[in-house]
């Protein structure tokens, strides 16, 4: 990643905008799993404008990697004021536009946070293109770090007694 | 020196972690590949199709990197001694520990933060990536991956306390119980 780009990503995460969940949203969308580290869920609030029907504000949340944290953070300040047609025809390169061009391997990351929005806009729409199959990865550093968290793991601690 | 002729750009990532562990690590601290679910790699690709398709990065560069991982990880990793006079001296040392709950709530080193996914985003956002931060497991070895993920995202001061909370027991306070987990 170069460092022009690492630069703006540290810039929009170092004052991330509409982070959280939002209480009185009318819609939410989640695209993957935190169980598996790349979860991005985004809170969608609509409000009438010169008789449109708008995006009034968008929030998120998030357990992927900085890049999906500026992606979204961005991400959600270029949807305000739109209508639902208008957030759905953006890409992920439109709305990861303000942090440039994403080398290839953090594209996902803009795809992760164009899947929430048009899982919050559009439910019940059908899929564009059929989902790739998944390719097994190699243990991540994230997946190592998360491994004590997983629901799965029960351990029982057996104190030792100490010597005499 | 170039030392590239000792590894050959076409081994597969899952032979190339097998002989060098730390190999995972010192990739995503210098060139953030292999972290989380979009900078990963799959077991069988080999070390040169992960370099093409990372921005055609130098092979024979990343190899010299990779071979200087165990020196590496040995920078990353702190003493337990060390690490008590860093939170006698810096108030703003942190400690981290990413066990398990119930080895948390069993025992833990005062003043350790218990890792969630919430706190992940916190630190990512939040903290001063200038600031001390101590990775904690029960022997650490897991740590040193969580130690990486965090120098991957630009904390220069990340550390993996050498041996964990057993070590922390045994050669700090022996007040805190050694365990073992069943």
């Amino acid at each position: 990643m170069s460092e022009d780009l690492q630069q703006r990503i540290h810039d929009a995460i170092a004052n991330p905008k509409n982070i959280g969940e939002m209480e009185n949203a009318d819609s939410v969308g989640t695209v993957g799993s935190a169980d598996c580290g790349d979860m991005l869920r985004m809170w969608v609030k609509f409000k009438e404008q010169d008789g449109k029907k708008v995006i009034d504000r968008a929030t998120f949340q998030t357990f992927g990697c900085e890049t999906a944290i500026a992606v979204a953070s961005v991400a959600t300040e270029l949807i305000a004021g739109k209508t639902v047609e208008e957030a759905l025809s953006m890409s992920g390169e439109d709305l990861s536009a303000p942090l440039g061009p994403l080398p290839p391997m953090k594209i996902h990351c803009a795809q992760l946070v164009e899947g929430a929005l048009r899982s919050a806009l559009a439910p019940t729409a059908a899929p564009t293109a059929p989902a790739p199959a998944p390719v097994p990865q190699a243990t991540t550093l994230f997946d190592q770090l998360h491994a004590a968290s997983s629901p799965e793991r029960k351990v029982k601690v057996v104190l030792k007694v100490p010597n005499p | 020196m170039s030392l590239t002729t000792s590894l050959d750009p076409q081994i597969p990532m899952r032979e190339l972690l097998r002989l060098y562990p730390g190999a995972q690590r010192a990739l995503f601290r210098r060139y953030h590949i292999g972290g989380c679910a979009s900078c990963g790699f799959q077991p069988e690709e080999t070390l040169a199709g992960v370099c093409a398709r990372n921005n055609a990065l130098p092979v024979g560069e990343v190899i010299d990197h990779i071979l200087t991982s165990h020196d590496q990880d040995q920078k990353m990793q702190i003493a337990p001694v060390e690490l008590a006079a860093a939170l006698k001296d810096d108030a703003g040392t942190k400690l981290v520990d990413i066990r398990t709950r119930e080895e948390f709530d069993a025992v833990h080193i005062e003043g350790a933060i218990f890792f969630t996914q919430e706190l992940m985003q916190e630190i990512l956002m939040k903290w001063d990536r200038r600031a001390l931060i101590a990775v904690i497991d029960h022997h650490g070895a897991r740590s040193m991956d969580a130690a990486a993920y965090f120098a991957g995202h630009g904390f220069e001061q990340v550390k993996s306390l050498r041996g964990g909370i057993d070590a922390w027991s045994q050669e700090v306070d022996a007040s805190l119980p050694r365990y073992d987990l069943e």
